[in-house]
């Protein structure tokens, strides 16, 4: 069954395990691909988790001049290939959230690659296995449904609408913070 | 004389193999000593060369690579580009700094490939080859020219005999360890896959086995079963070659690749930083901003903000910033604070 990364953003508290949790991934090799950013750090502590949100149409594979970018049937947007990556680092203009990672040593591109390792048999990624604020979520189709609907009830949205907060469509759905603008979420 | 051709990859295969041909010429004083022995290599190599140009300019016409290739051929007279060269394609350094174990399985198939290649296809061709006009003296012939005589029983001649069999046993070496690996690496299990990434491999190591079983049965079989081995070696070989551009082994003739890259990030980098459009800090050269924002309009793409800027020109922590406010509504990317610790170590 297809299962996303669902990041429920008004839940972080910033502990940050979720980049510890990253460093361990199998082929990660000690270091973390994701960022955790505080959102106002001089009025308040809300922090918000931000990883690669493999979008159905990536602008980092696109932009590769080597094709080492692979897109798995599961739709997880893969680091890039170490024997195809030519270390151009296009792939770092071109995402439109600023993810991936470079080390010049190496000469190679690292990007969360949604832990595939363990997501192609369904096992959570790294980060959402021990978030323990369930802000990062690994859940089924009908899951999602079932929590999209939740956040729409009445006047109640969770998610602000105002403007798309993505650029396209992506694999990782996103609930954004409902407290920062003064509302509340039903859960 | 540019319709001549139907189209640019009849163009490029038809001067490559005329080309080819002409060497074959010139360098086997006149087709006077083809080794006919090792025909099958030839074919193999025409069509290897059909499949080639049909992979790689089918390849360069993605726009990215376009923009590298047309780039990466202006610049490649740098002064950096020897160093450069040398350690992307001769000494691997890049991969040494990815693992010395990495490193080492590159170092053993790689050159192992690389020497058989420079062993074999000058024999294919007749570039190479041996007369013996003195008893126990052997004259090396390259290209027509009597390069040097060599004793022999000499330890030249024997290296120049045994080649292929040391390269073979790098190559027997270098797979194993990369197929160890593919055992117990997580990540490797994960995303490996058989056609892709375990067949060259065990190609390789066919290609190997069968050529060391050929000195066997020279040595310790007196010739025995040495014309049907010969032949499921040279099918091994030319499969292998004429399959080389479309899997794995892709990379090999990708490589060059990232020297016009780095020499593209250096030359473009010393004309002109791009500043980032929220902070100010240079990020990376002004021409791969622009040449990337073209790569994603030629593709439908267009991260174009309402503020006025393209999102790649803004710094990578500007633009996760920049995101940050599109989440929640505040201007993160604006406000002037340390950014937070993230890699976990507190």
């Amino acid at each position: 069954m297809k299962r996303h990364l669902y990041i429920e953003m008004d839940n972080c508290i910033g502990c940050r395990s979720c980049l510890a949790a990253c460093t361990q991934c199998g082929g990660h090799d000690q270091r973390n691909r994701n960022y955790v950013y505080d959102v106002n750090p001089l009025v308040n502590r809300q922090t918000i988790p931000l990883m690669c949100l493999h979008c159905v149409n990536p602008a980092c594979a696109r932009s590769c001049p080597a094709q080492a970018i692979q897109v798995t049937p599961e739709g997880a947007v893969l680091s890039a290939l170490v024997e195809k990556c030519i270390g151009c680092q296009n792939c770092t203009i071109a995402c439109p959230y600023g993810i991936p990672k470079f080390d010049e040593e190496q000469n190679l591109m690292y990007k969360c690659d949604l832990c595939y390792d363990r997501t192609k048999d369904g096992i959570p990624p790294m980060c959402a296995s021990v978030c323990p604020t369930n802000t990062l979520q690994w859940v089924t189709e009908d899951e999602l449904a079932a929590k999209k609907a939740q956040h729409q009830l009445g006047k109640w949205t969770a998610s602000r609408e105002l403007f798309d907060p993505l650029e396209g469509e992506t694999n990782v759905k996103v609930s954004l913070p409902g407290i920062l603008q003064g509302s509340q979420k039903l859960f | 004389m540019g319709s001549a051709f139907a189209s640019k990859f009849a163009k490029s295969v038809f001067i490559t193999v005329c080309g080819l041909l002409i060497l074959m010429y010139v360098g086997s004083r006149f087709f006077t000593h083809i080794d006919l022995a090792l025909y099958g290599y030839m074919v193999g190599t025409f069509v290897f060369i059909c499949g080639f140009f049909y992979r790689f300019i089918a390849w360069g016409e993605r726009p990215p690579t376009k923009l590298i290739i047309k780039k990466g051929i202006k610049l490649l007279f740098r002064k950096s580009s020897p160093k450069t060269t040398t350690e992307h394609l001769v000494t691997y350094r890049f991969i040494w700094k990815r693992g010395w174990y990495r490193w080492a399985q590159h170092i053993l198939i790689g050159w192992g490939c690389i020497l058989s290649a420079f062993v074999t296809f000058p024999l294919v061709f007749g570039w190479m080859y041996f007369t013996m006009e003195d008893n126990g003296y052997y004259t090396v012939v390259l290209f027509g020219i009597n390069l040097m005589k060599i004793d022999a029983e000499g330890i030249l001649a024997f290296l120049f005999f045994n080649a292929l069999n040391i390269t073979a046993f790098m190559v027997i070496a270098g797979v194993s360890m990369a197929l160890y690996r593919r055992i117990g690496n997580m990540q490797a299990r994960a995303e490996q896959t058989f056609v892709y990434d375990l067949l060259p491999l065990y190609m390789l190591l066919f290609i190997s086995i069968t050529g060391l079983m050929l000195t066997v049965s020279n040595i310790v079989l007196g010739g025995w079963g040495h014309p049907v081995i010969t032949l499921i070696h040279q099918w091994s070989v030319i499969l292998t070659l004429i399959y080389l551009p479309f899997g794995k082994l892709a990379h090999i003739p990708f490589r060059p690749l990232s020297v016009f890259a780095r020499n593209y990030r250096e030359h473009y980098g010393e004309k002109e930083m791009k500043p980032c459009k929220v902070c100010g800090t240079p990020f990376v050269s002004a021409e791969q901003s622009t040449d990337v924002i073209e790569v994603l309009k030629q593709n439908d793409i267009n991260f174009k903000m309402e503020e006025g800027f393209h999102l790649a020109e803004l710094c990578l922590p500007c633009r996760r910033k920049y995101r940050m406010s599109k989440f929640s509504g505040v201007p993160t990317h604006l406000i002037k604070a340390k950014e937070a610790n993230q890699n976990a170590k507190g």
